[in-house]
């Protein structure tokens, strides 16, 4: 990962509360967060449902855009002020000329699936205190980084509810 | 200009608007409602200016959208008379006084940082009528005016008219700005 990181050219601050994309955007970046912390959500009617953190050395990018280069559903908004490497499409196509870089790409991308199967039974769960459990054996750094009430919508529980589970 | 383009353009200015607003939310109530003289607008007044206008056009966008029958057009060939209204709206070099209509004069209204929420609230479903009007035609699809319900404009040039407009009170809020720090 540190390979591709280098790539970057562009280092950008975002405020507190600043969307990096809306809904509707098409983004092929990838992004990796020097410090700070975002979150990833969508509106559902109304509703803000949270898909994905990121924080300090973590990837972040809106596949869906990244990989078809259509618009993307997903908002990136700063949960503090954040600074943000920035590394395109373009220098990642160029990257992945190399077979080495090729085969590390594949790994971060086995891996990214990997942890969409983990969040698609964490959301299939029905106990809350399992997905609270399971969360926190997983990212047990998340707890550090993010604020409980975006944590309690990523789990899709009540703030209350959380706060409940993490004192038992 | 393709009709995918303006969308994206107007996409990318509503995030844009979005991130200066929530930065007002930084502010004291005293500086948000801080005015020059008696009859120029306070920052709150501003945005409840631009709230008005968002509670005329959105819904009537929304409702002009939801019953389309057209699909999209590749292209988009800005109106005469939307093409005038768009750039019109645009703030020139030095920023030159316009004549606000009475209903839509936030002057003297009783606000507080809950007009920064509506104006926010706004722009997110703004986003979601963008996103919308992929779907239909940029062209076609007409928008009544706020001025007069006999004047329609294609739905492209609304969206273009209505952001300019957001954009020139915006850079209204930069010089209110600079004024306070000035004073």
């Amino acid at each position: 990962m540190k390979e591709l990181v280098e790539l970057s050219e562009k280092t950008i601050t975002i405020e507190r509360n600043e969307f990096l994309k809306v809904k509707g955007n098409i983004d092929t970046n990838l992004y990796y967060v020097k410090s700070g912390s975002l979150r990833v959500f969508v509106l559902d009617d109304c509703e803000e449902q949270v898909i994905r953190f990121g924080y300090k050395e973590n990837l972040i990018v809106s596949l869906d855009s990244f990989l078809s280069g259509k618009p993307s559903e997903f908002f990136i908004q700063a949960i503090k002020k954040t600074v943000i490497k920035i590394i395109t499409k373009i220098q990642i196509d160029n990257f992945l000329k190399s077979e080495t870089n090729r085969v590390l790409w594949t790994k971060i991308l086995e891996n990214l699936v990997l942890q969409q199967m983990e969040r698609e039974i964490d959301i299939l769960t029905n106990s809350p205190k399992e997905r609270y459990q399971r969360v926190l054996k997983r990212s047990p750094q998340l707890f550090q980084e993010i604020p409980l009430r975006h944590i309690a919508n990523y789990l899709r529980m009540s703030a209350e509810t959380l706060s409940r589970l993490k004192k038992s | 200009m393709q009709s995918e383009k303006l969308t994206q353009l107007l996409i990318e200015q509503t995030r844009q608007v979005i991130n200066r607003v929530e930065n007002l939310k930084n502010y004291d109530l005293n500086t948000l409602t801080w005015k020059e003289n008696k009859t120029s607008w306070s920052i709150l007044e501003c945005l409840e200016h631009l709230n008005l206008y968002g509670d005329f056009y959105l819904p009537e966008i929304e409702s002009k959208i939801k019953n389309a029958n057209t699909k999209n057009d590749v292209e988009f060939k800005s109106g005469f008379l939307g093409n005038y209204f768009a750039k019109s709206m645009l703030p020139k070099e030095k920023l030159n006084k316009m004549k606000t209509f009475k209903d839509k004069n936030p002057l003297n209204a009783k606000l507080d940082k809950s007009v920064i929420e509506k104006f926010i609230n706004q722009q997110i479903k703004l986003l979601e009528l963008l996103n919308q009007s992929r779907n239909v035609s940029l062209n076609k699809v007409r928008i009544e005016t706020s001025i007069s319900s006999l004047i329609k404009l294609k739905l492209g040039d609304t969206f273009q008219f209505f952001i300019n407009h957001i954009i020139r009170h915006l850079k209204q809020i930069d010089s209110i700005q600079t004024e306070i720090k000035n004073t």
